[in-house]
């Protein structure tokens, strides 16, 4: 009897060992089944550190440098040298320095296509694959770009902003900085969008310096201009970031359509003035794109060229969904929205 | 050799020449390594080929500029629009260049460089005028034709940015055989400083701009034309703009009005960081080299010991401070090892002539 108690235990041992060894070793043949780099670098460049919109697109790439260092046993870094205010030239030599000093790849969104061109290119030659999000570089030798179709998104901005109105009134486009690319393609869609609708004018389309301020200041502006707005059409919610507006637009009066929404713009939604968000997962631009790196570089997959990412309508009816998945990707929610139940 | 040290020392821009190989020496030990791409051999992150002609080339946009500003400030003036001719005079090179359509290179390239230095020119020259003629604060005249000439630009371009000929890049990043290194940035801002440098310390013109800015009154009672002095230094200060703008459009292959924003803080710290004064009087090109030189490279340490970025501006402020601190300092060291150098002369002529 305790002959066989012995074989029985020392054969339960032996198959728990079998059992570990057996997953260890599959998890290291697993980890190994890595064809390319075991080691990646990722210099990000995104348009400016004062802007939250990057700063939750940096939360999503280092999640997604842990998520995968530990799914595939790779050492992902994620290097962040993005410029303080934006300045394409100062990114061209942001990309040019990392390049110098061992990155492996590049993320990008370009301020000003025009002044990167040069520096990818130059990346690229010297065996550093560049992916852009947000804003692309298309006659650059970027390898991939994640992001919205941004005359598309203007489209849809456009077109929720109608419904809110009846399809009248006059409509003041928010553009942000005057060089940006997508934004001038998101404008573009706006105002293709607006001819739609015969009720609707375009009083005109206002740049800014991008922070919340000057956004703020600039919305403010064009009201005492031109007291006969009815709805702003932002293609980016800067002015949103404040609170200033929840005091100086009337939400009888006037309604915002705003592309973004992160937590500190979900007061507009709840108060009705900008009824619809267009929420941009900018968190994805990170997590999104270090994937589509690791993808081509650790995992030799391809990559498509262009990579979609969808806009997420935001408004009353959803809001606690969504304050609940901003909170999910690491960001500071305010508790009330938390608490919706849907 | 120990003579060739102690000239080296006793030169005016010691100073901020031992912060920079300080700095520099910090970061060969600090910044770490990387393997190279092509040899597999550790390379050092800092002291690298690559990373040393990058740091040249960043400056270079500064430097040239600086080397005009450090001439205003020596005159006891300000020039607060050298960042907007830069933008004004890259915008409208690379409008009329799309508008003329493609040439052959080197029409290109003359036409590129003839419309930037031009434009500095004249927006140099309509700073001067206006300073000189409605005798109001150059600060104030700057100030005003630091949004006039953006703004210009802006209107002209519709806030494109606007891609330049290729061939212009292929001349600002001609390699002379050196691989992917672009050496003509430094070789241009090494040219407009040794140009500055001569001009200050051996034409009576920029002997001029010192006795103005040491003291205007005294100046003009000695028989200087104080209005066409100062409005010579703005001129220098737009050309520099011009070539700056002539560099940097080539460089990074397209204009925009948004270009070289906010570079005029940079190009007034890089005078200071070297040493010019802002009362007037006091300053030199070479000193403004390597103050831009110094800037950049702070800036670029942030990165390279990847410290949190969000200091940036923080460090690069406090930078500043400690580098004409430090500046001032070994001034008045030299200044008194130069004065007891003198006293012991005279003791021994004193003794000899007993």
């Amino acid at each position: 009897m305790e002959e066989e108690m012995k074989k029985l235990l020392t054969g339960i041992l032996a198959a728990g060992m079998l059992a570990w060894a057996t997953g260890a070793f599959s998890e290291d043949a697993k980890k190994a089944d890595v064809p390319g780099k075991k080691k990646l670098s990722i210099a990000m460049v995104a348009k400016s550190s004062t802007n939250p919109v990057f700063l939750s697109a940096r939360t999503g790439a280092e999640a997604a440098a842990r998520d995968l260092s530990a799914k595939y046993g790779i050492d992902v870094k994620i290097d962040w040298r993005t410029p303080p205010t934006e300045d394409g030239q100062v990114q061209a030599q942001r990309i040019a320095q990392a390049v110098n000093e061992g990155a492996d790849a590049i993320l990008l969104s370009c301020s000003d296509a025009g002044k990167v061109n040069g520096a990818i290119n130059d990346a690229v030659g010297r065996g550093v694959p560049v992916m852009t999000f947000d804003s692309d570089a298309p006659q650059s030798k970027r390898f991939a770009m994640y992001g919205v179709d941004d005359v598309k998104a203007g489209e849809q901005l456009m077109a929720e902003l109608a419904k809110q109105i009846d399809g009248k009134g006059k409509v003041a486009i928010l553009a942000g900085n005057q060089n940006a690319p997508n934004l001038k393609k998101r404008c573009e869609g706006v105002i293709k969008e607006a001819k739609k609708y015969p009720g609707i004018t375009i009083v005109g389309t206002f740049n800014h310096v991008e922070t919340p301020q000057d956004a703020a200041a600039e919305v403010v502006r064009v009201m005492n201009a031109y007291p006969d707005i009815t709805a702003w059409a932002m293609v980016g919610g800067w002015p949103l970031f404040t609170k200033t507006l929840l005091a100086d637009l009337n939400p009888d009066k006037v309604k915002v359509a705003a592309i973004d929404a992160l937590p500190a713009q979900l007061p507009y939604i709840e108060k009705g003035i900008a009824p619809i968000l267009l929420a941009q997962p900018t968190y994805n631009w990170g997590y999104v794109s270090v994937e589509k790196i690791v993808d081509r570089m650790c995992l030799n997959k391809e990559v498509p060229v262009m990579n979609d990412m969808q806009l997420v309508p935001v408004t009353k009816d959803n809001l606690g969904t969504w304050a609940r998945q901003l909170k999910a990707w690491g960001m500071d929610v305010q508790e009330e929205y938390l608490k919706l139940e849907k | 050799m120990k003579k060739l040290i102690s000239k080296i020392f006793g030169t005016q821009q010691s100073g901020i020449i031992m912060v920079i190989l300080l700095l520099g020496v910090v970061l060969t030990i600090f910044s770490g390594s990387h393997p190279d791409r092509a040899t597999g051999a550790q390379v050092n992150n800092f002291l690298n080929q690559y990373t040393l002609m990058q740091t040249a080339t960043d400056a270079s946009f500064f430097a040239i500029m600086a080397i005009g500003a450090t001439i205003v400030i020596i005159s006891g003036g300000i020039d607060l629009s050298v960042g907007s001719i830069y933008a004004f005079a890259g915008v409208i090179s690379a409008m009329v260049l799309r508008a003329m359509g493609p040439m052959d290179s080197v029409p290109t390239l003359l036409t590129a460089l003839t419309l930037c230095v031009g434009i500095g020119l004249a927006c140099g020259l309509a700073n001067g005028l206006m300073i000189v003629g409605l005798r109001v604060h150059p600060f104030i005249i700057t100030l005003g034709t630091m949004w006039i000439f953006r703004g210009i630009a802006f209107v002209a371009s519709k806030a494109e940015s606007i891609l330049i000929p290729d061939c212009l890049t292929g001349f600002t990043k001609a390699t002379f055989g050196l691989g992917t290194l672009y050496p003509v940035p430094m070789l241009i801002m090494i040219a407009s400083t040794v140009i500055g440098a001569i001009y200050l310390s051996k034409t009576v013109m920029g002997r001029h701009v010192y006795a103005i800015g040491g003291n205007a009154d005294a100046s003009r009672y000695s028989g200087l034309k104080v209005g066409r002095i100062t409005t010579g230094v703005y001129v220098v200060s737009g050309l520099t703009a011009g070539i700056a703008a002539f560099v940097g459009t080539t460089y990074y292959g397209s204009a925009s009005c948004a270009d070289a924003t906010g570079y005029e803080l940079y190009v007034i710290a890089s005078a200071v960081v070297g040493g010019t004064s802002l009362s007037g009087g006091k300053g030199s090109a070479i000193s403004a080299m390597f103050g831009a030189v110094l800037i950049i490279l702070i800036r670029q340490s942030i990165r390279t010991l990847h410290l949190d970025q969000n200091y940036e501006w923080i460090i690069i402020g406090l930078a500043i401070i400690i580098a004409v601190v430090l500046d001032q300092i070994n001034a008045r060291l030299t200044s008194r090892r130069l004065l007891k150098s003198v006293a012991e002369k005279q003791n021994i002529e004193t003794i000899k002539s007993k």
